[in-house]
């Protein structure tokens, strides 16, 4: 774990210290252009003297980390200085360097979970909030959109680190987080719950579950006209307990029609039997009527299947469908020619 | 993990897989059980109907889809057949048991193995179920109005 935190860029982290770690460098990136554009834009003292507040901040939180990784470790100060090093050589800039300290301070009080976590959130959140404040002045949306997006992903991942023992909080986290990136200004309306990372979880699931029951809809005769879930539903209950009937009702009309009847299925080739069902007609175009109550099916309706070939002398008696009549069938027909894959 | 942005894949089940399956069923059914046995008509139509849903099962993709499975592994279940098949993590949640909504829960019982399942994993697999079940029924047409005396 300190190993992991220390040396970023070491390769034995574990998936979730990864994660993380990515999530915090991005989040740098991201904050390191902010402020370059605030600066560039704006060149307001407030942002300075906030930042640089922060940083005073920093220095204590800084040190009272520093005592904790001593006391974890003791290999920890050449690794700490190259791990600041480039970010202090990027540029003098106070703000920036600052900035970036602070970052990495949260990330490895957070990840240690030591005492100082509480305070490093807190301070994180706070400076976030006041960055926000000042990018909102401005009228540009496209930062706006971004600060935003970045602060609930802030969150978010705060909420991940303090709670990171399970890799399905994480998941939920991430998945939740696209979709609220799809549909942004939705859950910007009611920013109140979307901290809960439940009803994100939540909110997530509800839109597949939807987006399926559109694909069903489009599936479902008839069912454009219902509106509401609980009468889609209906629908769609209705449709499978009516195919579900008309196989029922079609095999009786085989089983009766077997006795009297040989399938000799033997004697077909593959090519007669190609021949017979490339002329069926094809199965999602033309859907059968919903035949609850009427079990009418006209006999010349699908006359393309010619079984001239059966003698209507023998009798076909059935026994259950045995895993031998597939080896068989692989047998008798070469898979290749007609073209099924298992 | 969940990635809403992936489509939903219920392919064309192929109906010459099927259709071929389901009449050597058929046949093997008449030579393993020769016609001197006496036919109950309902004992024949029980089979039948097994043997169009295996086959369906088969054809649709075999093990891949989650009612296919549950399908398959009911009627070997019923054969008394020692069953293996592939196992499968399927990913539900629990406390969200009760708090089904009722529609959900018949349409569970409907489709094969859908007790288990996620409620979008449950659409997706009643969309590809729904698909076959029309391919079946109109080869099962076809046979029927093929093998009827005319």
């Amino acid at each position: 774990m300190l190993e992991g935190l220390v040396s970023p860029d070491s390769l034995s982290l574990s998936s979730m210290d990864m994660s993380v770690l990515e999530r915090v460098k991005w989040l740098q990136k991201q904050q390191q252009q902010e402020q370059v554009v605030s600066q560039s834009s704006n060149n307001s003292p407030e942002l300075f003297q906030i930042l640089q507040f922060h940083g005073s901040n920093n220095d204590e939180l800084l040190q009272s980390t520093f005592h904790h990784f001593q006391m974890l470790g003791s290999d920890f100060g050449p690794n700490y200085n190259m791990g600041f090093g480039p970010n202090e050589a990027m540029d003098g800039c106070i703000s920036r360097t600052s900035s970036c300290q602070m970052d990495q301070v949260d990330t490895m009080g957070i990840m240690l979970k030591s005492s100082d976590e509480d305070r490093a959130v807190a301070l994180k959140n706070k400076r976030k909030s006041e960055i926000k404040t000042k990018e909102e002045e401005k009228t540009e949306k496209k930062i706006k959109v971004e600060v935003e997006t970045e602060s609930n992903m802030k969150g978010k991942s705060n909420m991940g680190n303090t709670e990171a023992s399970s890799d399905t909080s994480k998941e939920i986290s991430k998945g939740a987080s696209e979709s609220q990136k799809l549909d942004y200004i939705h859950v910007r309306a009611r920013r109140g719950q979307a901290t809960d990372r439940h009803s994100l979880a939540e909110r997530a699931r509800r839109e597949k579950i939807s987006k399926k029951m559109k694909y069903l809809q489009d599936l479902v005769p008839g069912c454009n006209k219902v509106t509401g879930k609980a009468g889609m539903l209906d629908e769609i209950i209705n449709y499978v307990q009516s195919l579900q009937r008309q196989v029922e009702f079609l095999s009786m009309k085989l089983a009766v029609l077997n006795p009297e009847l040989e399938l000799a299925v033997e004697d077909l080739s593959v090519k007669q039997f190609q021949a017979y069902f490339t002329n069926l007609p094809v199965v999602v175009d033309s859907k059968p009527p919903i035949m609850v109550d009427v079990p009418l099916f006209p006999l010349d309706q699908q006359g393309s299947l010619d079984l001239s070939v059966i003698n209507p002398n023998q009798t076909t008696s059935i026994e259950a469908p045995s895993a031998s009549w597939e080896t068989q069938s692989q047998s008798l027909y070469n898979p290749s020619t007609i073209g099924f894959q298992y | 993990m969940a990635s809403p942005d992936k489509p939903i894949n219920t392919d064309v089940p192929e109906k010459n897989a099927f259709a071929l399956h389901f009449l050597q069923t058929l046949s093997n059914l008449r030579t393993q059980n020769p016609f001197n046995s006496p036919n109950k008509t309902n004992d024949r139509v029980t089979k039948i109907k097994k043997a169009a849903y295996v086959s369906m099962a088969r054809a649709a993709g075999g093990t891949n889809r989650l009612w296919s499975r549950a399908l398959l592994r009911r009627a070997a279940k019923e054969d008394n057949k020692i069953v293996r098949l592939r196992k499968k993590r399927v990913t539900w949640q629990r406390r969200r048991r009760n708090q089904r909504a009722p529609e959900v829960e018949r349409l569970r019982k409907l489709v094969p193995g859908g007790g288990g399942m996620e409620t979008s994993k449950l659409m997706e697999e009643t969309a590809h179920y729904i698909k076959c079940l029309c391919m079946q029924v109109k080869v099962m047409q076809c046979l029927v109005d093929g093998l009827s005396p005319k």
